[in-house]
């Protein structure tokens, strides 16, 4: 899961390392650090908000828990971010059964959610097309999420049509 | 600089037009005076071994005229011209056939065991055998160029091979069918059905009666082969692409694209790992976003990142302008 953590430090150096270890120590992988210099609190700490990637709730309780121990001031603790933002078209016979399996499939796949879904309906015997817009929280999951719809246009024979700037 | 032109068709015209035009200019730009020795079609060739008069070639041309209605034309076949006219430079401008490569195939290798340097607009034969044609023109020590087999007046072999040298190509993007993005853009514009647009294409001489080749993605596949072998290093075969055509693109997936800020193009893209074909969602902006008959492409690179280009993909005079190109990058090359 990808966490996004907001904390307050002092602006004195090494504060940034100190409340960065527990992170590595638990498996955490740091994906961006934003200082907020020009965001001074009244009693003058630095706001910083990080990115990170880590395995579960536990684990992030635990990390909560050793900055919490080494007097980190953590001010904000947010739920996953999505990073990777795709929309794709399907077109041809589509019946709402499909439409059902494949958002709850698409959501079923970690740190990938189905924000956005959109019918045109054909006339009678024609074909309809479905707009789906895809969050994921990384490229890796991004990919599988298309893979799994490539897979299931071409069961149900559904024209998919993917972005020309999509996750490598 | 003595030319040989076989196939005397919309580009071999516009060759000979354009090179009429721009006599003056080769000379005092390049020290260039090229000279016609035969033009060849399907019905005989036209020759001289000092030049056949420019003004009779221009007229022929603009007339859309058969070779054999030139004076004192011989019913000789492609291959004889070329073993029998001597030349320095053949350019082999005759129909595209993916499955065998002929006529062209012939052609290239005739020109090229007699020792002539090569430039030609037909795909057929550089999809069916790039590799066997850069390694007998190697072989032979001659020149071979083709830079308006992919892109028409677009210099995008060029582009990569010699300006983006420095780069290594990740990924190649290309809108490089002037017809099906013609049919795309005007469904986006207009909101019509396919057949309908299709038809209206076709009326206007935009779309063959047969469409096949460009709306089932066979024209974008065969230059996309030919842009993964040139440009990417690879050895594709037409079997090697994955492709998916326009036949099933309608209004209505057109609108729910633009309510996103996309649009629909067929879009061929090439990596090292894969080749395909297909109808893609493409950002309004992006630069693969070009209306009408245009075409774009766009490179993913190491160093620069993304380079892109645009321009006309046919037509005999906007193709000349790739032939011309090749031409004078042939002579300087063995100055
Ligand atoms: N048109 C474009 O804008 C464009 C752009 C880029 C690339 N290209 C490619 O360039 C090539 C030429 O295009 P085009 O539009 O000029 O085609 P075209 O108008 O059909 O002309 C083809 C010419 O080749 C001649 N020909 C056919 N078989 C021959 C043979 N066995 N020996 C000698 N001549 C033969 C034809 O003669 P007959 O008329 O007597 O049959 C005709 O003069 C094609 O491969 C095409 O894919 C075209």
């Amino acid at each position: 899961m990808l966490v996004k953590l907001v904390m307050e430090l002092e602006d004195i150096p090494g504060q940034l390392l100190r409340a960065l270890e527990p992170i590595a120590r638990y498996g955490g992988n740091i994906q961006s650090i934003i200082h907020q210099r020009e965001h001074k609190t009244p009693l003058g700490r630095v706001p910083v908000t990080l990115i990170f990637e880590i395995e579960d709730q536990s684990r992030l309780k635990r990390v909560l828990n050793a900055l919490k121990s080494r007097n980190v001031l953590v001010t904000q603790v947010g739920e996953e971010v999505y990073t990777v933002k795709q929309t794709v078209i399907l077109l041809g016979h589509i019946v709402h059964a499909d439409i059902r399996t494949l958002v709850d499939r698409i959501n079923s796949i970690t740190g990938t959610r189905v924000m956005d879904l959109s019918l045109a309906m054909g006339g009678p015997r024609k074909e309809s097309a479905a707009r789906l817009t895809i969050l994921s929280d990384s490229d890796r999951h991004a990919r599988k999420a298309i893979s799994w719809l490539s897979e299931f246009c071409k069961q149900k024979d559904l024209l998919l049509i993917t972005s020309v700037g999509g996750p490598p | 600089m003595r030319l040989l032109i076989i196939g005397f068709g919309n580009l071999g015209r516009g060759l000979v037009e354009s090179l009429a035009e721009k006599k003056s200019f080769l000379y005092r730009r390049f020290g260039l005076k090229p000279r016609v020795v035969g033009v060849v079609d399907d019905s005989g060739a036209a020759t001289n071994n000092k030049g056949l008069d420019w003004r009779l070639l221009v007229k022929k041309a603009y007339q859309k005229a058969k070779v054999s209605a030139f004076p004192n034309y011989k019913r000789i076949s492609a291959v004889e011209a070329i073993e029998s006219v001597e030349c320095e430079i053949v350019f082999e401008l005759t129909p595209t056939n993916i499955q065998t490569g002929e006529p062209g195939l012939t052609h290239i290798k005739k020109a090229m065991k007699a020792g002539r340097h090569v430039i030609t607009s037909n795909k057929g034969p550089l999809v069916v055998a790039f590799r066997e044609l850069e390694h007998l023109a190697k072989k032979q020590g001659v020149e071979f160029r083709y830079s308006a087999s992919v892109g028409g007046a677009i210099p995008v072999i060029e582009l990569a091979r010699k300006l983006l040298a420095g780069n290594e190509v990740l990924e190649i993007q290309g809108v490089l069918n002037g017809t099906t993005n013609y049919i795309l853009s005007r469904m986006a514009e207009e909101g019509a059905p396919f057949d309908q647009v299709l038809r209206e294409a076709q009326e206007l001489g935009i779309a063959e009666k047969d469409p096949t080749l460009d709306i089932e993605g066979i024209d974008t596949a065969a230059k996309l082969v030919i842009l993964s072998n040139a440009i990417l290093g690879r050895d594709v075969k037409f079997k090697d692409v994955r492709r998916t055509g326009i036949a099933r693109i309608t209004p209505q997936a057109i609108k729910l694209a633009k309510e996103t800020g996309n649009t629909i193009k067929l879009v061929g893209v090439a990596t090292r790992q894969t080749v395909e074909v297909s109808p893609k969602l493409v950002p309004l902006g992006h630069p693969l976003a070009v209306g009408g008959t245009l075409n774009a492409v766009n490179f993913k690179l190491d160093l620069a990142r993304e380079i892109s280009i645009t321009g006309f993909g046919a037509g005999p005079r906007e193709t000349s302008s790739s032939l011309l190109g090749d031409l004078i990058d042939v002579c300087r090359t063995i100055a």
